[in-house]
């Protein structure tokens, strides 16, 4: 990547390989399709991006916006939700509840200048290693190209 | 405003008290009231002046016989308190008034000066006899009016508004000049100005108190610390941090009514945000709050053919 970061503090400067080690990405993931796809992804020794920290959750309907907010107050640089497939959900409908929800939190997230790329929201089945190999790495770069979100809306205080 | 009067008195046999105004004898401008007797009720006024959304009240009285002065405006989040169970149909004789759309007395005394008198015409305005444009003088909620009579009233006092106060205001298709200033943005300046926004922020929680559809008083997640949502410091980051905790829990509530901005004391654009949350569950699910007792909340439900945002592979 030649990525031009567009730093909150509006100074562009040139990603490092040490700048893109240090992007905290979250996904959070439904424990019986996306974190088992994710799953087979590690044992079928697929690579991962080391920089994703995967929070298991029972199913993308306990998907709380609140949980992506907090996510970003406290210094992450991307999120990524995946559950099962629409029509696939263990619980019959909990991901029909989260897109809306997951979608209409995308839009606000932009309305305050989080990028689009940086909330992401997708479905990946249990059987699926390799679709959440591409997915993530997908995300990864995405966020590479954008670099970290800065103190704006992460870090620091500010009265 | 004898029809006013007439009405809430004959209201008052019915309902234990009556929501609406009368004139704050310092200002001359409205102030929110209770009537509890006829005598009480002759002092009832509406006009231009009568900003606040009396609605607010609804969940704090909720079991007590009432009646409401409502405009346009204030009978939406009636009737989004009905359908949230915050209020019981047959429990309210609403008395809608026809609005003309409401000042901005705020912006006309730091122009002409604490108290100057305001002599409204409604389609002039005298302000401490010196001619104002009334257009720029308008308060925030009437940009983007939706409807200036009520869609659910018992008794109705005045002229009908006949359509939305937005004709005046600039109607409802053209965006707030801070939505298309927004628009305009690129993510990491909106990000700056909104940390500079948040940062007047002084946790008064106005936004939330005034807020008719912010009715989980006690029990508010903005505050408590288990769980930990938002830290006590008062800074720019735990500000917006709650602001958007709010914002997340209306969706699908809001009405737009304005009284969060409105009451506000640092001047912080909360329409802002929930112009463009309400505009994107329109976009999305094509639904207004407000708009009907019939209507299903959008988050409360889906829908399998239309919701596929998701399925862009």
């Amino acid at each position: 990547m030649n990525g031009e970061t567009d730093r909150a503090d509006g100074g562009a400067v040139n990603a490092t390989d040490a700048d893109r080690a240090d992007l905290k990405l979250v996904a959070f993931l439904c424990n019986w399709c996306s974190y088992a796809g994710a799953d087979m992804a590690g044992t079928s020794r697929m690579l991962q991006p080391s920089q994703v920290r995967i929070i298991r959750l029972p199913c993308t309907g306990r998907m709380d916006p609140l949980l992506v907010l907090k996510a970003f107050q406290e210094g992450a640089d991307g999120v990524l939700v995946s559950g099962c497939h629409p029509g696939d959900c263990h619980y019959n409908d909990g991901n029909y509840y989260a897109r809306r929800r997951l979608e209409l939190l995308k839009r606000m997230l932009a309305v305050r200048g989080i990028e689009p790329e940086r909330f992401q929201y997708t479905w990946v089945s249990a059987s699926e290693g390799a679709r959440w190999a591409d997915v993530v790495q997908a995300f990864t770069t995405d966020i590479e190209s954008l670099g970290r979100l800065g103190a704006t809306v992460a870090g620091g205080g500010g009265g | 405003m004898a029809d006013l009067v007439t009405t809430i008195k004959q209201t008052l046999k019915d309902v234990e008290l009556v929501l609406g105004w009368v004139r704050d004898p310092a200002t001359g401008v409205a102030a929110p009231a209770r009537f509890h007797t006829e005598e009480e009720a002759e002092a009832a006024v509406f006009d231009s002046t009568c900003v606040h959304n009396l609605a607010v009240h609804l969940p704090r009285l909720k079991g007590r016989r009432l009646g409401i002065v409502a405009k346009g405006c204030d009978a939406r989040s009636v009737v989004e308190l009905i359908i949230e169970h915050e209020a019981e149909r047959e429990d309210l004789k609403v008395i809608g008034v026809g609005c003309g759309s409401i000042l901005d007395v705020k912006k006309i005394w730091r122009r002409f000066g604490y108290g100057v008198e305001i002599d409204d015409r409604g389609d002039s305005l005298e302000l401490g006899g010196e001619r104002g444009p009334r257009e720029d003088f308008l308060a925030r909620k009437c940009h983007g009016c939706l409807e200036a009579d009520p869609d659910i009233y018992d008794l109705f006092v005045g002229e009908s508004a006949g359509g939305p106060a937005g004709e005046i205001s600039g109607g409802r298709e053209e965006p707030h000049p801070l939505s298309a200033m927004l628009e305009d943005l690129a993510p990491a300046e909106r990000r700056a100005f909104w940390r500079e926004q948040f940062s007047r922020c002084i946790r008064c929680y106005a936004c939330r108190e005034v807020c008719p559809m912010c009715f989980c008083r006690d029990i508010c997640i903005m505050q408590t610390q288990v769980p930990h949502w938002a830290g006590g410091e008062v800074n720019a980051r735990e500000s917006e941090m709650i602001q958007h905790i709010r914002v997340s829990h209306l969706a699908g509530r809001c009405t737009g009514c304005g009284e969060c901005e409105r009451a506000c004391p640092v001047g912080i654009p909360l329409m802002l945000l929930m112009d463009e949350q309400n505009r994107a569950i329109e976009d999305m699910f094509g639904y207004r709050a407000g708009d009907s007792l019939r209507a299903r909340p959008p988050m409360q439900t889906f829908s399998i053919e239309k919701d596929l945002w998701g399925d862009e592979e």
